[in-house]
């Protein structure tokens, strides 16, 4: 495997301005049935009060490369293979659990998913949070209550007073995340990571929480990781994207260039299958097939089954990550000398008709650079 | 946090290993190649899973040498159960294991331990699986009832089944037993039944009340099939599973509950031996030793109730369609 | 939560009429009746029969009797009385103002062995049974928690394994064949070191809850205790072995579903440490339905320990339960009955109240 990404080496931090450096990441589960390769081979680095996120299918590993990060993945039925996380200097993976315990929560803090199981329900919202305060942050009783109250404020909870003494199913489903995001950022941590964090909510309160996450970024200048599913939501929230699938890193860049020049035809599908008000009238296209069967992986490029342009070397010949210019990467044989003219031509068209909608909806699109240019690395 | 081992559709197993295409294989299941996934049907995926349920299959082993001895050991026997070996000889203490004894013999009338637990076997098997039949029988019935109808109707037979879940049973059973069993083998059963359905009735009704509401059901109804054939077609199929793993567990309860009311002598008559009343007079005489008079009889319950309880895990596991083979 | 117990008490009434109705129907329908017993005594004569049938009142209608066991109608009048003269419901014991006779009134009648009133007989063999039962339950509730909480942490470790073998056979054992075989074990020929019936040493001291024993305990409080806490050893051994069993499996069940929950990932990602994570977020929710499931198992303590009783010689309701049924003693049996039926009724309230007592998400 490939690591493009990967700036210093092995075994060696990398320069001091990169917070997370993630290198060749390879996560296992052992189950019954045999081996799932959950995550195979992510690399990518975050610098300090920068975003990234992180976009795929449920099944692409993406939330395994989060929870192996917070080292949280239980040993077994998960086993972490291979790779390094260099963390603010540190690399995560040869901690203790002790060593790791305050990096937890402290130095980097997650948000989950359901806010409602993820809160216990037999401990008041104050306590849950007030519990880590006391815990990394060494303060007293009565401090790290007022802390409590002071996060429930600063994530925008009305009367926080009152609030902090209440159980979470006291809360509706926004004010519980919410309180998650106030728990998460109670010990001003280097690293928020969200995973899915509007993905159970409501729709309209959805788009509320997201702008909190952005503006509790904005202000701690935290650097903050977005797992999502969900293409449109990083849009406006992250700087750099990277899609993965089937485990793999498939595709990486900054979002702009990734949703309107998308270089790996998974992504085009991804943004293909965004509803939008301007394609009204128009059919809303789904990438065809399913996610393969973990146990029962495609061999050479996993996305072959499912791609419109795939011939019969995708069958065979491995992509690898390739650079194909301007920091971007894909992991795609129409990015290397090899790639079939026929699908290479239908490619670009798709690529041009994707743009061209885009064109008409927002913006001019950014620069089109020929999608051979790219070397593989 | 995917969950990795439940992504997979219920009721579908991946394949062992990269096959060639074929309709379908000896066993009569269907591969679909695209997502190299085996789709069998309920009970062969249900055998599948109990298989590998290596308890199960000890329990199911186990009870199969009980039942069988229980049919065929009273007449392999050496001895003849009905006449009694030394009527003259009340000893007050029998004698140890030993080759021709394996279980020992009882003090007092000197009988065969061994002899005594084969034929027990019969009595106590009977009484155990006789009485879950009259039970799951009763409590489906009322649960279906209370289940299908609803109103009012549910309503009474509910209350009904809260009074009598509020009836110190075991009391009631022993009294029952007593007063109007007169060691009657089938009255007994009869007892037993009567008082060990509420729960299978909650069970099941739960199961109607949720199964209902489910579109196939809905879909039958569309198209004007009768009530009857709705319940006994479509419902009752669905809520098998559960009533099975219950009525397991009623077959271990009622075993011990019948040897405990045998014991304190209100249960089968002495003349028919059950693992419960053979230990009856062994109390009087165990300050003499005798300890193998009521120690093998009470080892065959607890190795049955263990076989029903090992068969009763393997049948919920297999079952359950939220677990995997 | 006043409202809701008052809710609850009001839902029981309708149960609590339901089970005097099952439990008269049943004695009622035995063959013979009450005075089955009388029939084959040939020195009672048909004469003497038929006054007591008459005494009895079993010469009247079954609503009749029915009614009059009850109290809410007397043999000096006729019709219901729900209401008493002075407007007050029928329904309290004599002492605070209600009428004399029936079981709503605490009369459950005399015994038809001893002549002795239910009631009395009742409530004297309850102090043993609470003794025995209390004892055992402490024990076997809190060595659950212990085991089944370490076997959930140590899931498929030895020790886990070495509970799950332990908690088959336990479950599958029948207490009395266990009472038998420790009696067997440590007071029988070979080993004779714990006393295996009764509540005290005949030798050595006076019954239990005779007028002298208390003078007894009061002077002698530590040989007393003594004697007692001797005796208890083998029956509450028989009745944890038994119950622990399943309850251990109930924690280790109910523990790992909680530690399995989003909320323990949330503890373990705000970086506490591992003891916290267990015996803070995951155990508190583990306790709630265990909390249930001991409430509604109390009842059954009175019942369970009846074949312990019976074993160990234990003077206590099993044992009053046994003897009576063995006697055809109808009124001895109908109060017995009852009154367990009324501690399952009310065992039933005290869990669902508990349960929202620690359980924050249950408004009452």
């Amino acid at each position: 495997m490939t690591e493009v990404l990967t700036t210093a080496a092995k075994g060696s931090p990398p320069p001091s301005d990169i917070l997370l450096d993630v290198r060749n990441l390879v996560t296992h589960f052992r189950v019954m049935d045999g081996v799932v390769p959950a995550v195979d081979g992510v690399s990518f680095q975050l610098r300090r009060g920068e975003t990234l996120g992180i976009v795929g299918e449920s099944g692409s590993g993406k939330s395994v490369t989060a929870l192996t990060i917070m080292r949280l993945l239980e040993i077994p039925p998960a086993q972490i293979v291979d790779g390094e996380i260099w963390f603010n200097g540190r690399e995560l993976l040869g901690l203790t659990e002790t060593e790791m315990r305050h990096i937890r929560g402290n130095d980097i803090a997650m948000i989950f998913q359901e806010p409602l199981t993820s809160l216990n329900p037999v401990f008041t919202v104050g306590d849950q949070i007030a519990e880590q305060v006391r815990l990394h942050l060494k303060l007293s009783r009565k401090a790290s209550w007022d802390r409590a109250i002071e996060s429930l404020k600063l994530v925008g909870i009305p009367t926080p007073e009152r609030r902090v003494k209440q159980y979470p199913h006291e809360l509706s489903g926004g004010m519980r995340q919410r309180v998650m995001i106030a728990m998460a950022i109670s010990c001003e941590p280097k690293l928020l990571i969200a995973d899915e964090p509007t993905t159970a909510l409501d729709v309209t309160i959805q788009a509320q929480i997201l702008e909190l996450l952005k503006t509790i970024q904005a202000r701690t200048k935290s650097s903050l990781i977005l797992i999502t599913h969900d293409l449109g939501v990083v849009a406006d929230m992250v700087r750099n994207v990277l899609v993965m699938y089937a485990g793999q890193a498939v595709e990486e860049g900054t979002v702009e260039e990734v949703l309107l020049s998308p270089r790996m035809p998974y992504t085009m599908g991804l943004i293909e299958s965004i509803p939008s008000v301007d394609k009204r009238g128009g059919r809303l296209s789904a990438i065809k097939g399913t996610v393969p069967s973990p146990f029962h992986l495609p061999p050479a490029c996993r996305f072959q089954p499912r791609c419109p342009f795939a011939w019969d070397l995708c069958q065979r010949e491995p992509p690898e990550l390739y650079s194909i210019g301007g920091g971007r990467h894909a992991r795609c044989l129409l990015h290397t000398k090899q790639a079939n003219p026929v699908s290479l031509e239908r490619f670009q068209k798709q690529l041009a008709v994707l743009q061209a909608r885009a064109a008409g909806a927002e913006a001019p699109a950014a620069a089109v650079e020929s999608p051979a240019a790219g070397q593989p690395a | 946090m995917e969950r990795i081992h439940t992504t997979l559709p219920e009721s579908v197993q991946v394949a062992d290993a990269v096959q060639a295409p074929a309709a379908a294989d000896e066993s009569g299941t269907v591969v679909d190649y695209e997502v190299g996934l085996v789709s069998l049907n309920q009970w062969q995926l249900a055998w599948r899973k109990f298989k590998k349920h290596r308890l199960a299959l000890i329990g199911l082993g186990m009870l199969a040498v009980l039942i069988l001895a229980a049919v065929v050991g009273p007449i392999l026997a050496p001895y003849d159960f009905y006449t009694i070996p030394k009527p003259d000889q009340f000893v007050t203490i029998g004698r140890p294991p030993s080759l021709a004894h394996p279980f020992g013999e009882t003090a007092r009338l000197q009988r065969d331990v061994l002899e005594l637990v084969v034929n027990g076997a019969r009595t106590s098997l009977f009484i155990g699986f006789s009485s879950m039949f009259i039970g799951v029988f009763i409590g489906t019935v009322v649960g279906a009832i209370s289940g299908f109808m609803g109103g009012f109707i549910d309503n009474l037979l509910m209350r009904i089944v809260d009074v009598m879940l509020s009836l110190p049973l075991l009391f009631i059973i022993l009294v029952a037993s007593r007063f109007f069993a007169n060691g009657s083998v089938v009255l007994i059963i009869v007892i037993f039944g009567l008082f060990s359905w509420m729960g299978i009735s909650r069970l099941v009704r739960s199961l109607f009340l949720s199964i209902r509401e489910r579109e196939f059901v809905e879909a039958a109804r569309a198209v004007g099939v009768t009530d009857q054939r709705i319940i006994f077609r479509h419902i009752l199929p669905n809520a098998i599973s559960p009533i099975v793993v219950a009525a397991s567990l009623l077959i271990a309860g009622n075993i011990i509950t019948e040897a405990f009311v045998s014991f304190l002598g209100f249960g089968v008559n002495p003349i028919n031996p059950t693992w419960g009343n053979i230990l009856t007079s062994a109390q009087e005489f165990l300050n003499q030793g005798n300890w193998w008079w009521p120690f093998f009889p009470g080892l065959v319950i607890i190795l049955t109730v263990l076989a029903v309880n090992f068969v009763g895990d393997g049948l919920r596991d297999a079952l359950d369609p939220k677990t995997r083979a | 939560m006043t409202k809701f117990v008052i809710r609850r008490v009001i839902q029981a009434v309708p149960v609590l009429l339901g089970i005097t109705i099952v439990v008269y129907a049943i004695l009622l329908s035995a063959p013979g009746g009450p005075i089955a017993k009388y029939a084959q005594n040939p020195r009672i004569t048909e004469s003497q029969r038929n006054e007591i049938i008459k005494a009895w009142g079993l010469d009247q209608p079954i609503p009749v009797q029915y009614c009059r066991w009850m109290g809410f109608c007397d043999k000096e009048q006729d019709g219901l009385a729900l209401v008493q003269a002075n407007g007050v419901p029928n329904v309290f014991p004599a002492a605070l103002g209600g009428g004399t006779n029936g079981v709503l009134h605490g009369d459950f009648g005399h015994s038809l062995e001893t002549g002795d009133s239910v009631a009395g007989r009742i409530g004297k063999a309850a102090l043993p049974t609470a003794i025995l039962a209390g004892l055992a339950l402490l024990i076997w509730v809190s060595l659950s928690v212990l085991i089944g909480t370490l076997a959930a942490i140590k899931r498929y470790t030895f020790f886990d394994n070495l509970t799950t073998v332990f908690s088959y056979v336990g479950f599958a054992m029948p207490t009395f064949w266990l009472g038998i075989m420790l009696i067997y074990a440590f007071s029988g020929p070979g080993l004779d070191i714990l006393p295996a019936s009764g509540m005290t040493t005949i030798r050595s001291s006076p019954a239990f809850g005779s007028d002298k024993y208390w003078d007894f305990l009061f002077n002698n409080p530590l040989k007393a205790l003594g004697d007692l806490g001797w005796h208890l050893v083998l029956p509450v051994f028989t009745l944890v072995v038994v119950n622990i069993a399943g309850d251990s499996r109930f924690v280790r069940a109910s523990m790992i579903e909680s530690l399995s929950q989003d909320y323990v990932r949330t503890a373990r990602a705000k970086g506490l440490p591992g003891r916290s994570v267990t015996f803070k977020h995951a155990f508190r929710n583990a306790m709630l339905p265990f909390v249930t499931n001991v409430g509604l198992e109390i009842p059954f303590l009175f019942t369970g320990a009846i074949v312990t009783e019976t074993i160990f010689s234990w003077p206590g309701i099993g044992r009053l339960t046994i003897d009576a049924t063995r006697d055809y003693d109808y009124p001895m049996l109908m109060g017995v009955l009852l009154v367990t039926s009324v501690l399952v009724v009310l065992a039933n309230l005290i869990a669902d109240v508990a349960y929202a007592v620690v359980d924050p998400r249950i408004k009452l």
